[in-house]
């Protein structure tokens, strides 16, 4: 069988990130340390040798990236400072451009000006839809109810279908990432009731990110703490983009509406809050492994989350204290990120979200496969020895 | 000859300042053009080409730490021209040792030699010294003790300097040789005893140099003669001192794995052959006369004096060389191998005295058991000849070496002295499961691979890849690595772990190179003035590097390096000629000499 090389994809992911795959000299220091790998994924030092030798084909149908949270463990021990995490965690890039096929995650991932750029014109664009929406149909002055500068009913619709676009191309995304990894792509035969008996591992890793939890069996806390704010940013953001979907024309009914139904939404916002916060102090102080080099992507990713935070709980806190004029201008300002960032959605880091989850779904219904797949040839030979 | 010089780096090196050089350069005579090409130039043959011949250069230098990198292009471009290729000089800061104090001047000066079209080596003629026919030689491992006998059976008179009570140095402690297996002790310990016995070796153990004065070619030094209080000629080793010291500590020639007294001797063929007394340690002297004193009691020859002084004398030499060998570097600083937590993982050297005949446990490979120590009340583990013997063994490679955080560059011996250990294994415990977990097998002398091939035969599983971690699960030693080759996890029981620790200078090595004003490599090894051409001169005249001290290697380049060593003192001994420091040469001596050779 004739394998494709593609040379150039070792300098083709240091645009994503990893820019030191080259000094590996494969001790497998990575692997042995990583919590995750398996006898199944072998990682972080196999796709790292996939890299090296350009094995691209391999390196799209793999699941082990999706597998990895980036402890950092093994980039502490590489002897080479080869950075696999950094390796891994740049692959996860390179896959959601390699799922993606409008081909604008590659051109964001490769170019932060571009993403940047992208997002200041969708800014300025919602900007500007929205105030002269605002102005044609609206009061200033209101906020909510008849003649409200930016009415709920009309938020709500705009969500749904932005929210259609996004999940378009997710699905679009998954269905290609499952194409690559465990359909026609893939060399193992997969019967179709694994994927039914291993379905609850989907949201049991989308929910709980245990995964992560065990990354690292620190003896002196007894609770990883960036799994904690992963979690807590993950969960707050999910809760808020449900409630937003689902219930923003309830929940901006009117002023004379009860503070306890926003006991979500301020839990959502408090986890978003100290998550965005500690991955920023932390990227800044480069206090982690993990946090060490941060792609423009990752500064993005969580600068906009930080205002979006902060611009939806200023703009609710001047809401309920009566400053109506001054909560449209900061409602305005939080649509104008808001819009960009679930546009770019499908094509950025924030991918991860569900392709995580479906990575170590799929590498569990893989797994099974591969391992039902050895019993049956150990015991034919048995059988044969036998015979 | 009309002349182009280029600066040409491959490297950034931020300790010249190649803009000074260049100024300097462009008012060589001759000088037709100097271009500043920075880091890596792309070059084109052709386009140099045409700056060759619109210049009309005659010649072209090629500046730089590594010139002969950019040399191809240049002599591609020359020949284009129609000029004569054989006119592309290289001038190399590196090769010609321009670094420390002196960079720039020498850097000015190679330049200046390759403009002038002579070869810099004949041109820097660092002043000829009338040489004293005595030559020192610090530390007396085997490659001090060859460099000493081939000098003193020169007739030439030699005074070895050992900071041990013994001489013999590492290779003693070992139990047999790599690839041969021939017994280690059997090779040394005769050379040892000619050390002793020769007329023409003053023997100084127990000894340092504190001191350097003087002049090359003749250096005055003072040495440190710490008390041995234990008459040397009168001692007849019988052990009865020992006996009756109530004090016991590690004793650093078992590498710490079996203990000593505070009056010992090393080990049994110990040269010289008599016992000294740890000062540090023993009851007397630390009570200043007030506790103790039994062996002084109990000594039958009465040669025990612990009130003896340390003593300072001054000698005057002609010639230094400095063969002060390695450590190894400290295991426990690498928490994932679980030395010094976990009993029965070992260093090199713990493993080298285990297995040695003269050892704690008569060379049987045990693990470590359990005993109460009567003295502390405590359980300490201890290697008892009785203990049980494991029934597997992993020997890890590259610990601590090739390694980023710890050291960058390969130790050289580990791979072969691992498989040794292996071969060892296998001989006295047939039964045993033996693993070696390594990178890159690095077999790379003479008969080395075939040992290689001759370990794998005898049933060792040669494991590639790195061992990650050494845990305890149960109380059982668990090892987890990657198998390279087959591409899977593993994780093993084991019962004994060795590590194959890599090396560092001998600890010392900082203040006896600021001492003799000797520059060291970035790892901390004494630098060779040219790592090709002169391996054993260093910048300093009548001063020479030998063995371990220079670079990490196997004992019959020590030995070779010894020997070359021994040549070039007899040499200048026997012609009455020292090399003077090269560094002392000026930059204007060697233009004047250039110019002068030129014209020749």
């Amino acid at each position: 069988m004739a394998i494709r090389v593609n040379p150039k994809i070792i300098d083709d992911l240091e645009g994503y990130g990893a820019e030191d795959v080259h000094l590996c000299y494969h001790c497998g220091n990575c692997s042995a340390v990583c919590p995750h790998a398996d006898e199944f994924n072998v990682f972080p030092r196999r796709p790292m040798r996939y890299l090296q030798m350009g094995l691209e084909r391999k390196l799209e149908t793999s699941l082990e990236p999706w597998l990895c949270y980036y402890c950092g463990q093994c980039s502490d021990q590489c002897p080479r400072g080869a950075e696999p995490g950094e390796t891994m965690m740049s692959l996860r890039r390179w896959l959601i451009s390699r799922y993606d096929i409008t081909g604008i995650a590659r051109l964001f991932f490769k170019s932060t000006k571009v993403e940047l750029a992208a997002v200041i014109i969708v800014a300025l664009l919602t900007g500007i839809f929205f105030l002269g929406f605002g102005f044609w149909q609206g009061d200033i002055n209101v906020y909510d109810g008849s003649n409200a500068f930016l009415p709920s009913s009309f938020i709500h619709n705009f969500d749904l279908a932005l929210g259609f676009l996004v999940a378009l191309f997710i699905g679009l995304s998954a269905f290609r990432f499952w194409w690559f990894s465990m359909g026609g792509k893939s060399a193992v035969p997969i019967p179709w009731w694994l994927y039914i008996k291993k379905v609850y591992l989907l949201p049991w890793h989308f929910f709980t990110q245990k995964r992560f939890a065990d990354c690292e069996k620190e003896t002196t806390r007894r609770i990883y703490l960036p799994w904690l704010a992963h979690l807590g940013l993950m969960l707050g953001y999910v809760t808020m983009l449900f409630i937003v979907m689902v219930f923003v024309k309830q929940l901006q009914a009117g002023p004379e509406i009860n503070w306890s139904v926003h006991v979500f939404g301020y839990l959502a916002s408090l986890g978003l809050l100290i998550g965005a916060v500690y991955m920023l102090r932390g990227r800044l102080k480069k206090n982690r492994t993990q946090y060490q080099r941060s792609h423009g992507s990752d500064w993005i990713f969580l600068v906009l989350l930080f205002i979006i935070a902060l611009t939806g709980v200023t703009q609710h806190i001047l809401h309920r204290s009566g400053l109506l004029l001054a909560a449209n201008i900061v409602y305005i300002v939080h649509l104008m990120v808001v819009v960009p960032w679930l546009l770019r959605m499908p094509f950025t880091k924030w991918a991860h979200m569900f392709l995580r989850p479906l990575g170590m779904y799929f590498s569990a219904v893989r797994n099974e496969a591969l391992a039902r797949q050895k019993s049956g040839i150990e015991t034919t030979v048995q059988a044969r020895k036998v015979a | 000859m009309r002349t182009g010089i280029f600066f040409c780096q491959v490297e950034e090196n931020n300790r010249l300042n190649v803009a000074a050089v260049a100024k300097y350069a462009a008012n060589l005579p001759n000088v037709e053009t100097v271009q500043e090409l920075g880091i890596q130039p792309r070059l084109d043959a052709k386009d140099l080409a045409g700056l060759v011949h619109s210049g009309n250069l005659e010649r072209i230098v090629i500046a730089g730490d590594m010139p002969g990198y950019f040399k191809p292009v240049f002599t591609k471009a020359m020949a284009l021209a129609g000029h004569d290729p054989l006119e592309v000089r290289l001038a190399s800061f590196r090769e010609h040792g321009a670094s420390g104090s002196t960079t720039l001047e020498r850097a000015k000066a190679i330049v200046a030699c390759a403009a002038f079209g002579v070869p810099f080596a004949l041109a820097v003629v660092p002043g000829e010294k009338p040489v004293q026919p005595t030559t020192l030689i610090i530390g007396a491992g085997i490659a001090g003790i060859q460099a000493a006998l081939e000098i003193a059976d020169a007739g030439k008179p030699v005074c070895l300097v050992e900071r041990f009570g013994t001489i013999g140095g590492h290779m003693a402690m070992f139990d047999k040789t790599f690839p041969t297996l021939d017994c280690s002790a059997c090779i040394l310990t005769p050379k040892m005893v000619s050390v002793a016995q020769h007329e023409m070796i003053r023997l100084l153990t127990n000894s340092e140099v504190i001191a350097l004065g003087g002049s090359p070619g003749s250096y005055r030094v003072q040495i440190k003669c710490k008390a041995r209080m234990v008459d040397v000629d009168a001692c007849v080793a019988c052990n009865i001192c020992s006996e009756v010291c109530p004090v016991e500590v590690a004793s650093e020639f078992d590498a710490g794995i079996a203990r000593r007294k505070a009056v010992y001797i090393p080990f049994p063929q110990a040269v010289p052959n008599a016992y000294l007394v740890d000062a540090e340690n023993c009851l007397y002297v630390q009570s200043a006369g007030k506790k103790c004193g039994a062996c002084v009691k109990k000594c039958p020859k009465e040669c025990i004096d612990l009130i003896q002084k340390d003593e300072i004398i001054e000698i005057e030499v002609g010639n230094i060389i400095i063969a002060t060998g390695y450590d190894v570097l400290r295991a426990d600083n690498i928490e994932h191998y679980g030395y010094g937590i976990l009993p029965n993982v070992l260093t090199a050297l713990e493993f080298e005295r285990l297995t040695n005949a003269s050892g704690p446990t008569g060379g049987k490979i045990v693990t470590k058991s359990l005993k109460l120590n009567k003295r502390t009340k405590q359980e300490e583990w201890i290697f008892d000849a009785n203990g049980p013997a494991p029934k597997s063994v992993a020997i890890i490679h590259c610990v601590g070496s090739r390694d980023q955080n710890y050291n960058s560059y390969c130790s050289r011996v580990c791979c072969m002295y691992s498989l040794k250990f292996a071969h060892l294994v296998k001989e006295k415990l047939p039964g045993a499961d033996c693993y070696e977990f390594y990178i890159d097998m690095r077999a790379f002398g003479k008969g080395y691979e075939e040992f290689f091939e001759r370990i794998k035969h005898e049933g060792t599983f040669v494991i590639r890849g790195r061992t990650a971690a050494i845990s305890e699960l149960n109380g059982q030693m668990m090892v987890t690595g990657e198998d390279i080759i087959q591409d899977k996890l593993i994780q093993f029981p084991v019962d004994m772990v060795l590590l194959a620790v890599g090396l560092i200078p001998a600890h010392g090595t900082e203040e006896l190179s600021r001492m003799l004003g000797l520059t060291r490599d970035e790892d901390g090894w004494f630098s060779e003035l040219n790592y090709n051409g002169r391996p054993t001169d260093t910048e300093k005249g009548c001063i020479y590097v030998a063995g371990m001290c220079q670079s990490p290697k196997d004992i019959p380049d020590a030995v070779a390096q010894a020997s070359a060593v021994a040549a070039g003192v007899l040499s200048s001994i026997s012609s009455g000629k020292g090399i003077g420091h090269r560094g002392s040469v000026t930059l204007s001596e060697i233009e004047a000499r250039a110019k002068s050779l030129q014209a020749k």
